[in-house]
C-alpha cells in the first residue's frame, strides 16, 4: 500500500495543498487533471524529487517522507522516458543494479525475464535515440522494474506514443500490474486513457484534489462541475430539486434514487442519451427537441439537441445518424435513462 | 528561398554587414601575409620567442585546468540550484568581462601585494604573485573564468533534469548521478569551456603587464618588441600567436556544434 497523507508542496508560483489518497497493491491509480494542475509535481514529490513541506508518504507502512529518492524503492517512468542517451538499452536497464544489493544470479534472471517479457532482446545493443516510442517506453519500464520497486510511478505513460504503440503498452502495463501486484500511480490528462487502464483515480486542479475514488465513481458520479466536465460529462446544468423531480431549464428529469435536497446541479453523459423512434412518446425522461448541430467526430456524431432552454449534447453512432437520416433542424425524441441522471451539490 | 531573398532589403543587409567583415579580415589578412615564411621560421628559432609562446600556452592551459576544477561545481550550482543571492553570483561571474584588464591586474596586486595582510600571508606561505608564473596564472584564471563558467552552465542547463531524476529514482545518489549521467553528457561543453578559457587567456595582455611583465608571455613580448624595435620586428611573433589562436578557434568551432541530437526526445 502506498499512502499519501495530506502532503503539501510549495514551489515558486505553485502550491500543492493537502493531497491525500492511497493506492493498494492491486490498483492502477490515475492522477487526472489539466496541464499545470500539479499532477507531475505530486508524482515527483512522492518520488522524493521535490521537498514535501508537510504531510506523510508511506510505502508498506514505512514512512518514506524524508528519504531521498534513491532510498525509496519507487520506480519512476517519465513521459519522455528519460533514457540515458550515452548508454545502450542494456546499460540503461542495468543502470540501477549496482546501487542495490542484487546477487549476480538474481540480476541475470531478472534481466532475462524482463527483456523477454517486454520484448527487448533484439534491441539491447541499440542506442535509445534510435528507438521507436514504444521501444523507449518498454526500455524505461524494464529499467524501473529491474530494481523490483515496491510501487511504480508513471508520468503520462501513453501520451507520447503513437496509437499503434499505445494499445500495446496499455495491455503491457495492465499485465505487469497483475503480475507484480504493486501499486501503480499514473499521471494523465486524458480521461479516456484512464478509463481503459486504471481502476482508481483522483482529479486534481490548481494543486488541490477535487475528487478521488474508483474510476467508475469519477466517471458516473462526479462531485463538481469541473470534475464532471473533465471526465467528459458534457451536459451539466444548474437545477432545483422538488421532491423526486429535477428541474433544469424548463425540463423535468427523474433519477433512479430520490435526489438529495441540497443538490444544485444535474449531469448526464452524452453517450447515455438515446435517440427514440419518431412515434415514441410518454415514458420517464422522454423529451422532444430539435437538432441544432451534428458534428462528425470519426466513428460518432456529437449532436446538439435543443430542449426548452437547454442544449443537450449526445453521442450517436454514424450508423444511427444515417439510418434515422438525422439533420440539423429536425425534431427528435430522446430518452435519458433514469440511471444516467446524476445530481450533485457544487462545492463552495 | 530565392523569392524570399529578392527585393532591396537583403542586399542592404549584406552591404551594411560588409564593414564588420572587412574590419576583421583585412587587418588579420595583412598581418598574416606581412611576414614571409623564412621570417616566421627564423622567429620560431629564437629561444625568447619559443619560451614566450610556450609560457603563454602553458599558463593558459593551467588557468583552464583551474577553471575546470573550481568552475565546474560553480557552473553546476548555477545551472541546477536555487539559492539566495544566485543572481548576484551570476553577475560576479560576468564581472571580469566588464572590468578593464589593467584594473584587474591592479586589483590583484592590491590584494596580493606586501601592503595587504592577505598578500603578506601569501608571502609567508611562499606564494608570490608579482612577477611569477603564479601571478600570470591567477590573472589568466580571473579573465578566463566567465567564459568557462558560462559555457559549462549552459551545457548543464541543456541536460534535461529528468535524466538526473531518473538516475536518482534508480538508486544513484547525487554524486553518482553527477559522475555517471551529468558529466558524460556535459563533457563537450566542459571541453568547449576550457578551449574558450584558453583562447581568452592566451591573448591576455592588459592585466599580465601589470602583474608579471616578466616572465614574459607572448603578448607582452610582442608589445616589448613593438615599442623597442617597431612594427616589423613584432609582426612574426604576432603571426604565431594568431596561428595558435586560430587553432583554438577551429577546435572551438568543432566542439560548439549543436548537440541537440543527444537529447532528442527529452
Amino acid at each position: 500500500m502506498l499512502a499519501i497523507d495530506s502532503i503539501s508542496v510549495h514551489l515558486p508560483g505553485f502550491s500543492l495543498k493537502a493531497v491525500s489518497f492511497s493506492v493498494g497493491p492491486s490498483d492502477i491509480f490515475a492522477l487526472l487533471g489539466p496541464t499545470g494542475s500539479g499532477k507531475s509535481v505530486l508524482l515527483e514529490a512522492v518520488a522524493g524529487l521535490l521537498h514535501i513541506q508537510s504531510g506523510r508518504v508511506s510505502l508498506r507502512e514505512r514512512d518514506i517522507t524524508k528519504l531521498p529518492p534513491e532510498s525509496r524503492n519507487l520506480g519512476l517512468v517519465y513521459q519522455d522516458h528519460a533514457l540515458f542517451p550515452h548508454m545502450s538499452v542494456q546499460e540503461n536497464i542495468l543502470y540501477g543494479a549496482r546501487y542495490h544489493k542484487i546477487s549476480e544470479t538474481v540480476r541475470r534472471n531478472r534481466f532475462e525475464r524482463l527483456t523477454q517479457r517486454l520484448r527487448l532482446e533484439s534491441i539491447l545493443r541499440r542506442n535509445p535515440l534510435t528507438l521507436s516510442g514504444g521501444e523507449k517506453q518498454r526500455t524505461a519500464l524494464a529499467r524501473a522494474l529491474m530494481l523490483n520497486p515496491q510501487a511504480l510511478l508513471l508520468d503520462e505513460p501513453l501520451s507520447a506514443l503513437d496509437q499503434v504503440f499505445r494499445d500495446d503498452i496499455r495491455q503491457m502495463l495492465k499485465g505487469l500490474q497483475r503480475e507484480l501486484a504493486i501499486p501503480f500511480i499514473l499521471v494523465s490528462h486524458s480521461f479516456s486513457e484512464v478509463l481503459l487502464l486504471a481502476n482508481k483515480g483522483a482529479v486534481i486542479r490548481n494543486g488541490r484534489l477535487q475528487q478521488s475514488g474508483t474510476v467508475e465513481d469519477l466517471f458516473e458520479r462526479p462531485r463538481s462541475a469541473f470534475v464532471a466536465s473533465f471526465v467528459g460529462m458534457k451536459n451539466v446544468f444548474p437545477c432545483t430539486i422538488a421532491g423526486d423531480d429535477i428541474q433544469a431549464g424548463g425540463i423535468t428529469l427523474r433519477k433512479q434514487e430520490a435526489p438529495a435536497k441540497g443538490h444544485t446541479h444535474v449531469a448526464v453523459r452524452p453517450e447515455e442519451i438515446e435517440l427514440l423512434s419518431r412515434d415514441s412518446s410518454g415514458g420517464e425522461n422522454v423529451l422532444q427537441g430539435t437538432i441544432k448541430e451534428l458534428d462528425c467526430q470519426g466513428f460518432y456524431y456529437l449532436a446538439a439537441v435543443q430542449i426548452g432552454s437547454l442544449v443537450l449534447q449526445a453521442y450517436w453512432t454514424r450508423q444511427l445518424v444515417r439510418q434515422a437520416n438525422l439533420r440539423p433542424g429536425q425534431n427528435v425524441a430522446i430518452e435519458i435513462p433514469a440511471r444516467a441522471v446524476h445530481t450533485f451539490a457544487e462545492p463552495a | 528561398m530565392l523569392s524570399a531573398a529578392r527585393g532591396w532589403f537583403s542586399p542592404l543587409l549584406f552591404f551594411l554587414s560588409l564593414p564588420f567583415i572587412l574590419l576583421i579580415t583585412m587587418p588579420l589578412g595583412e598581418l598574416l601575409t606581412s611576414s614571409g615564411l623564412s621570417s616566421l621560421v627564423q622567429t620560431l628559432q629564437d629561444p625568447q620567442v619559443l619560451r614566450a609562446l610556450s609560457r603563454s600556452i602553458g599558463t593558459s592551459l593551467a588557468a583552464a585546468c583551474i577553471c575546470l576544477a573550481f568552475g565546474t561545481p560553480l557552473a553546476y550550482l548555477l545551472a541546477r540550484r536555487r539559492f539566495p543571492g544566485k543572481r548576484l553570483v551570476e553577475g560576479l561571474v560576468d564581472l571580469p568581462i566588464m572590468i578593464p584588464h589593467p584594473v584587474i591586474g591592479i586589483a590583484i596586486l592590491s590584494l596580493a601585494g606586501r601592503y595587504h595582510p592577505f598578500g603578506r600571508f601569501l608571502s609567508e606561505i611562499g606564494i608570490e604573485i608579482m612577477g611569477t608564473y603564479t601571478g600570470i596564472v591567477t590573472v589568466l584564471t580571473f579573465v578566463g573564468l566567465p567564459f568557462y563558467v558560462n559555457t559549462v552552465k549552459s551545457g548543464f542547463e541543456a541536460i534535461p533534469v529528468r535524466l538526473e531524476n531518473a538516475s536518482r529514482s534508480l538508486g544513484a545518489g547525487m554524486a553518482s548521478t553527477f559522475a555517471r549521467i551529468t558529466l558524460p553528457l556535459a563533457w563537450r561543453s566542459m571541453l568547449l569551456g576550457m578551449i574558450m578559457c584558453t583562447a581568452r587567456a592566451i591573448s591576455e595582455f592588459g592585466a599580465i603587464v601589470i602583474v608579471a611583465y616578466h616572465p614574459m608571455t607572448a603578448p607582452v613580448l610582442i608589445y616589448e618588441r613593438f615599442t623597442a624595435y617597431g612594427l616589423k620586428y613584432s609582426q612574426p611573433v604576432a603571426v604565431w600567436l594568431v596561428l595558435i589562436s586560430f587553432c583554438l578557434f577551429v577546435l572551438m568551432r568543432l566542439f560548439s556544434r549543436p548537440c541537440e541530437t543527444a537529447y532528442a526526445g527529452h
